[in-house]
């Protein structure tokens, strides 16, 4: 017995390194069983389980949003889905193990506006027709909020002090080239006035502008909810194009005569070459998941709007943002 | 009011199964933990997916356990193996693989485990009383302000140089060049990518840290003879530190537990920095001493630390809804799907629900101690397992634990080369514990100075402007004068080389 002790020790030390390891170590043995797809004409898709390349970090929105969709979704897909976190470089490292697998479908990615930021910020140097769309499954408005007791009531007022004081007012985002600093930079060249952009990790500009670091921030409008609700944070303002369910009062960008989107996506693709049949296959899935009504309640807990669309819209989509995006990285001098 | 909360929040939790979930996160936490190479952060996102068919209480449980008991867990590698389980572990290996060296594992398992559960219990009540004020206070420290604090944490290379500054100092800076490849955190510009896409994310910290520790001792127990090695064959009994001990060391632990719930409590600023502070204290007030005399304090003060970090970064989480580190960033987006939305009315509104949680913390806290306490019997049999068997064995985790980090195989590349590394820094009596630090803190420094630049359009005056940035420079200053002080009086001829 006390032989064998050190033996099971090690071999209790290495069961949790396996569920790890296989987790990981299973799908990425797939890309390299050419095997089975020998007979890939018949469409007998799929046959095994289909991995999501998900670009940012688990426990995030995106993370959360495709976790739940592959959870309902698995059920009608036949198989298993398969989420795997592969972040870093705005994106660009997820994108680029997508696009390096064989397009059979056993590989997709969970995109979203980071296509175009990080093509345009040249973290990589293919772009959306890289990939083809399968489906949409939420939009997320962008919100501008200030502390409660800041003296400014709208997006004018802000804006028309920020015009008088030029380089004083300061506005949070969460990052350099992403999707909330595009939407501020938008915001302020409509007004044509000079605000500092303050670059803020995930999530940290709310934190600083609680702390009065900052006197504004361009947050997702989900990150805010909850001190909006308590009364520590006025939402200004908030993209898309109808006003969101949690916040009747506050208007959209639109009604302050801004002409434009800005509203952050959330889809699906798959490299390019792969066949019809299959993306119509997940299409369907997706179709059944976003539609579901469990995933309709998710979605209102985290503060995001369903908005399925399907592959072939999508493509015209994405192709269209991607225009605007470039456009607006240009303004900011982002762009590569 | 409070009384009635408390006895609702015991009624959710006392179910058998919220109880069960306690003893499978603490019990998951702990194995994620003291492996080398797998981290408790990959223990909770390993459980996230089965939160999602639980209740919101029972899921916070679970995940709560994880995290808590994977801090604890850290030092379990640390101090046998000298590998850190998680980075907040990195500032015990200092002193507890000493120790162990020396025969006096156990003991120092067992005080790990006693000043971790201390810290915790004490970030606890930190937590029930006075969360609401730390809030305000934490959301005060800004970028200019965050800036002074990792400077000061940057003092403590000080400490951990084994006596020769010089070469502590370089080993630093050599950490700070590596943490400079990739995009850069606020512009985007690629630095040192060589054209190279796989570094634009630039180097994860995760698997050099694995590499710089692991790689060197997997090495030097290759390479050295039977006789070179240390051998641990002196029965390793489970001897516990005696109540003297813990009284002599009880002043050092509650001060290391509030400066981990302090830091812990300042969102972004990270928890390895809080164990190193506290590795400092023992080291300035305890005289704990890396390889020449390690002491129990050196492995009491960074342990107290980083699981007052555990209490402290739910001060943000639950008042404000800001995640104060990676693992509770997971916890927001687990509380979030069940429809609590963490924040200023989450106690106001789910009162029972915040109770329940910090009832299922008093639990978690007594469960790990417990499951600790009985793990460090089995956990010090692994001293036996022959070198042959065992140092393959770790090198596996290794590789494993490196891919798992982002699923990429650049990732154990990284760890190799760190390892390589660290070696050849080893052999040549360059301390690597400093790397580690500038590793850890690199980018939170970069992202403070940058950020806080920015915000004072480029005006350096930004950084003496709050009492608190003051406060953190002057400490630095007065940090640097002493030890030059002490250090310039008695100097030896040949500074003392470190063992690896």
């Amino acid at each position: 017995m006390k032989r064998w002790l050190p033996l099971l020790l090690i071999i209790s030390l290495l069961v949790p390194a396996l569920l790890v390891g296989c987790t990981s170590g299973d799908q990425e043995a797939a890309p390299g069983t050419n095997g089975e797809e020998a007979d890939e004409k018949k469409i007998d898709f799929p046959t095994k389980p289909v991995e999501i390349t998900v670009l940012f970090g688990a426990g995030g929105g995106q993370d959360l949003i495709v976790r739940k969709l592959a959870e309902i979704g698995e059920e009608k897909l036949g198989q298993p889905f398969v989420v795997v976190n592969r972040t870093g470089a705005g994106g660009a490292v997820g994108y680029t193990y997508v696009k390096d697998q064989k397009p059979d479908g056993y590989n997709i990615v969970a995109s979203s506006n980071s296509i175009s930021t990080a093509y345009h910020k040249g973290n990589m140097d293919f772009d959306y027709r890289t990939f083809r769309g399968i489906a949409m499954v939420v939009k997320e408005p962008v919100s501008i909020a200030v502390k409660a007791d800041a003296p400014w009531k709208t997006l004018d007022e802000l804006f028309a002090y920020a015009k008088e004081h030029p380089g004083e007012i300061k506005i949070g985002n969460s990052g350099v080239g992403s999707f909330t600093h595009l939407t501020g930079v938008a915001v302020s060249k409509f007004y044509g006035a000079d605000v500092v952009h303050v670059p803020f990790g995930k999530g940290l500009a709310v934190s600083a502008l609680l702390g009065e670091k900052i006197d504004a921030s361009v947050q997702l409008a989900a990150e805010v909810m909850n001190q909006v609700e308590a009364g520590t944070v006025r939402l200004l303002a908030v993209t898309g194009d109808k006003r969101i369910e949690a916040a009747p009062d506050v208007p959209t960008l639109k009604e302050y005569g801004y002409d434009g989107n800005l509203t952050l996506y959330r889809s699906f693709h798959a490299p390019k070459d792969t066949p019809d049949e299959v993306i119509a296959i997940l299409e369907e899935v997706f179709k059944y998941a976003v539609e579901s009504e469990e995933f309709a309640e998710f979605a209102k807990e985290l503060g995001v709007q369903v908005s399925f669309m399907g592959a072939e819209e999508l493509d015209e989509f994405v192709a269209k943002d991607d225009a605007d995006t470039a456009r607006l990285m240009e303004l900011i001098g982002l762009k590569k | 009011m409070v009384l009635d909360y408390l006895l609702a929040g015991m009624n959710l939790v006392t179910d058998v199964q919220v109880l069960a979930l306690i003893v499978l996160g603490v019990t998951v936490g702990i194995m994620f933990g003291s492996m080398p190479g797998l981290t408790y952060s990959m223990g909770i996102i390993l459980m996230l997916p089965l939160t999602f068919q639980l209740e919101s209480l029972p899921a916070v449980a679970l995940l709560l356990g994880v995290y808590i008991g994977g801090m604890t867990g850290g030092s379990v590698s640390a101090i046998l193996l000298g590998i850190p389980g998680t980075p907040s572990a990195a500032a015990t290996v200092l002193d507890g693989f000493q120790l162990t060296k020396r025969g006096d594992a156990a003991k120092a398992l067992g005080t790990a485990v006693f000043s971790s559960i201390l810290a915790g219990l004490l970030s606890l009540v930190v937590l029930v009383l006075v969360a609401p004020q730390i809030a305000r206070i934490a959301i005060k420290f800004g970028p200019a302000e965050i800036f002074a604090l990792v400077v000061f944490g940057f003092s403590t290379i000080c400490g951990v140089s084994a006596g020769n500054l010089l070469k502590g100092l370089i080993s630093g800076v050599i950490g700070l060049l590596v943490m400079t490849i990739g995009l850069d955190p606020v512009m985007g510009v690629p630095r040192y990518t060589f054209g190279m896409s796989r570094l634009m994310s630039g180097v994860d910290l995760l698997a050099a840290m694995i590499g710089m520790f692991a790689i060197p001792q997997i090495i030097a127990n290759f390479t050295a003879s039977d006789k070179e090695v240390y051998v641990v064959d002196q029965k390793v009994s489970a001897s516990f530190p005696s109540w003297s001990e813990i009284r002599r060391m009880l002043p050092l632990m509650i001060r290391c537990a509030l400066i981990g719930i302090g830091i812990g409590s300042i969102p972004g600023s990270g928890g390895p920095i809080a164990a190193f502070l506290g590795y400092d204290q023992a080291k300035r007030k305890q005289g704990a001493g890396g390889a020449d005399k390690p002491s129990l304090e050196g492995v009491a003060g960074p342990e107290a630390a980083n699981n007052g970090v555990t209490g402290g970064a739910l001060i943000p989480l639950l008042t404000l809804g800001i995640p104060g580190d990676p693992a509770t960033a997971i916890l927001l987006g687990a509380l979030v799907i069940h429809g609590l939305r963490p924040g200023p009315l989450l106690f106001k509104e789910y009162g029972d629900f915040v109770y329940g949680v910090f009832v299922a913390i008093f639990l978690i806290n007594l469960a790990t101690l417990l499951i600790q306490f009985f793990g460090i019997r089995l956990f010090v049999k692994i001293l036996g397992v022959q070198r042959y068997y065992l140092y393959p064995t770790i090198l596996v985790l290794c590789v494993v634990g490196a891919f798992a980090v982002n699923n990429n195989f650049f990732d154990v590349y990284v760890m190799f080369f760190a390892g390589v590394m660290g070696y050849l820094l080893q052999k040549y009596g360059f301390p690597t514990t400093p790397v580690i630090l500038a590793l850890v803190l690199g980018p939170t420094i970069e992202d403070g100075f940058r950020r806080a630049l920015i915000l004072s359009s480029g005006d350096l005056l930004v950084f003496v402007e709050s009492p608190v940035s003051i406060i953190f420079l002057s400490l630095t200053v007065l940090v640097l004068a002493k030890f030059y002080l002490s250090s310039g009086g008695s100097r030896q001829p040949g500074a003392r080389q470190p063992k690896a």
